[in-house]
């Protein structure tokens, strides 16, 4: 086998490649909220490039707004989320779109296709067409670094976010990556521009004019990029794809042509049709939606794509025989064992109460939605950040005989999206108990710090939320502390509260376990 | 093993060091001069669930995921995950299955029982003790360091046997 040489290497996942890069290209500001396969970009630059500033921010809306805002203000800056976190910045992404940028400003977007740790499996490349925004495509670690690079460049250049987006596949990933110097462009003047910063509708009207001739002029770029690569084989057989399922047809079809999509949005239309007219036969292979197969098929090319039945999950290298086949999914059965909450859990202790009492529980985004899970089976939804508590609310007003509904969650997510909700049942009279499950931390991503911990991301001390002053503040009938592992006392005090026609917050503190490590 | 791709699948449960296993394999491989692909998955590894890495490397290597019946190697931390990680291994590929319970004898604490793994398995690769080490330094700190190295030629020694 070749050897390479090594020097200057080293083994970067997808996410850290990106990091790497960005920060070679003069990152200066960057903001996450902490989310699966995303969680390490915001880690790894807290950990390793103290030169950059970096925080968790409470969520993602408020995550884009400031790191937006750093580039508006002249410094390159980055927002990175997963998937449904996007969800949570569209309100700002839109406008985003319009306002444009001063330094460059890249949205880093990991999907999760197979849900390995998410609660849907939404398509985040329908977002570039719908905020009408470029978006790179990164297949490996090594792209991600690259691409990362030329999205700060396109990004200045057209006066534009720029969408990375990345699959669990991409970002966990490892690759030997190259290590390069760090460089920091001169930071250009800050200034006051009401017609581009000033969203009002006039100066929306002429900035949506500028969005548009904008994606005329990145379409040329797409053409052109070296990003969006056509790769000649022998056989008569010709692949339009991009992101992971390129290194998984070339495991299957290494003879094959390839134009592989790097820059995928706006579409190189001319180079697609080029490509398809230079082969015999072109299949599109992608993973989730059919994005690049609904925008070929439109142009009128004559291409193959999967059965709809492969939207559903992630493609691995074994799929792809069945998918360029044409032929249906067989769902297998996984044999994985399937993850639980840790013995010492606190949750345990807090779920067996509410399990016993046989409460309608109202869930949330966090571990203790494994209490969903037999032989448990106690948390009965999980639909987004924050709904664990307007939920508890809905159910009482479409079932108003029922008196046992409750709502979790967790002490992040509270702080996240679920502070809204509580001040909403205040205002609106709403009763019931909502318990906030407080370890100390974000636990399910492994541990981050968050307002309530007094900690920021470098684990520097702050200014502390402190949780039951805020439910009070908020306007709730009864604010408990109570620890869970207290078994008679928290038991004692949930049934009276559960009971009682008021609105009250029992906050169920007990660290989580990982934290001692 | 001239211009091919060499696949190892490790696989056990959350909490047994798996992915740091895969990750001293991908930095051997690396320091050998080898083009390398690691793939794993997070968020649910602390939590007691399957937990599974493929390391790939070769001269140019494009999926990270190993396919069904195409690893050289199987290394398996826990008997209950083997049948399901069974499917990976190639025909003529090798099972490292079997020094398990040699292995988890050796190992003074269950925690050094990724790094043993990982010296069964450089028993058979044709990647040199230096890289090995160097991975080890790369992927460990302070003492770990050391209590690693000899673990793993702990390990080396079972593998050989």
């Amino acid at each position: 086998m070749a050897k390479k040489n090594t020097s200057n290497q080293a083994l970067l996942s997808g996410n850290e490649a990106l990091v790497q890069g960005a920060y070679e290209a003069g990152l200066s500001v960057a903001c996450a909220y902490p989310g699966t396969p995303s969680t390490e970009i915001l880690e790894t630059l807290a950990q390793q490039f103290p030169d950059v500033d970096v925080q968790w921010s409470v969520n993602e809306k408020v995550a884009f707004e400031v790191s937006l805002g750093a580039a508006i203000a002249g410094s390159r800056s980055l927002f990175a989320c997963k998937h449904v976190g996007l969800n949570v910045a569209m309100d700002p992404l839109m406008t985003a779109s319009y306002t444009g940028v001063l330094a460059g400003f890249v949205v880093v977007v990991c999907d999760d296709p197979g849900m390995h740790s998410s609660q849907n499996e939404q398509d985040t490349r329908w977002v570039a067409l719908y905020a009408k925004l470029p978006m790179l495509e990164p297949a490996s670690p090594s792209e991600a670094k690259e691409f990362v690079q030329e999205a700060f460049k396109l990004s200045e250049r057209f006066d534009t976010p720029v969408i990375v987006r990345m699959t669990t596949r991409v970002s966990h990933t490892k690759e030997n990556v190259s290590i390069g110097q760090r460089e920091v462009p001169p930071r250009p003047q800050f200034e006051r521009n009401i017609p581009k910063y000033v969203m009002v509708p006039g100066n929306a009207y002429q900035r949506h004019i500028l969005v548009e001739k904008r994606l005329g002029l990145l379409k040329a770029i797409s053409e052109r990029s070296r990003f969006n690569r056509i790769e000649r084989g022998e056989g008569k057989i010709g692949f339009i794809t991009s992101s992971v399922s390129y290194q998984y047809l070339k495991e299957n079809y290494p003879e094959a042509s390839y134009l592989k999509l790097g820059m995928s949005y706006p579409f190189p239309d001319d180079k697609i049709k080029a490509f398809a007219k230079s082969v015999k036969k072109v299949f599109v292979v992608e993973e989730l939606d059919p994005f690049l197969e609904e925008h070929i098929k439109a142009l009128g090319v004559k291409v193959a794509a999967k059965d709809p039945s492969f939207r559903i999950g992630e493609l691995t290298p074994d799929l792809i025989p069945a998918v360029v086949a044409g032929k249906t999914k067989q769902e297998a059965k996984s044999a994985k064992r399937k993850p639980r909450l840790c013995p010492e859990c606190p949750h345990w202790a807090t779920f067996a109460a509410l399990k016993k009492l046989d409460l309608y529980v109202a869930g949330d985004i966090g571990c203790y939605t494994l209490a969903c899970l037999p032989p448990m089976s106690a948390l009965h939804s999980c639909l987004c950040m924050g709904a664990g508590v307007t939920f508890n609310e809905g159910w009482r007003k479409g079932a108003p005989d029922n008196k046992k509904i409750v709502g979790v969650v967790g002490d992040s997510t509270f702080v996240h999206s679920g502070i809204t909700g509580l001040i909403n049942a205040a205002y609106n009279k709403a009763k019931g108990v909502i318990l906030i499950l407080d370890n100390s931390t974000t636990a399910m991503t492994g541990g981050q710090q968050h307002p309530a911990t007094g900690l920021t991301i470098r684990n520097e001390p702050t200014k502390k939320l402190i949780l039951e002053d805020l439910c009070r503040a908020c306007g709730v009938d009864h604010v408990d502390v109570v620890d869970p592992k207290h078994l008679e006392e928290f038991r004692t005090i949930l049934e009276k509260r559960v009971n009682e026609d008021a609105l009250s917050v029992i906050i169920a503190r007990h660290p989580c376990k990982l934290l001692r490590r | 093993m001239k211009n091919k791709v060499c696949s190892i699948t490790f696989g056990g449960i959350g909490g047994q060091g798996v992915l740091k296993a895969s990750e001293i394999c991908a930095w051997a491989a690396m320091f050998a001069g080898y083009h390398v692909k690691k793939s794993e998955v997070h968020g649910m590894s602390q939590r007691g669930g399957s937990v599974e890495s493929h390391v790939r490397f070769g001269k140019r290597v494009f999926s990270p995921l190993v396919p069904a019946g195409g690893a050289d190697f199987l290394v398996c931390f826990h008997q209950e995950e083997h049948p399901r990680l069974q499917s990976f291994l190639r025909p003529d590929g090798v099972d490292l299955t079997g020094y398990l319970e040699k292995a988890e004898k050796a190992v003074e604490n269950p925690r050094g029982l990724n790094t043993c793994l990982v010296g069964v398995l450089a028993a058979k690769l044709p990647i040199k003790e230096e890289f090995w080490m160097k991975a080890i330094e790369a992927v460990f700190k302070g003492k770990g360091v050391e209590e690693n190295k000899k673990v793993f030629l702990d390990g080396r020694k079972i593998g050989e046997s």
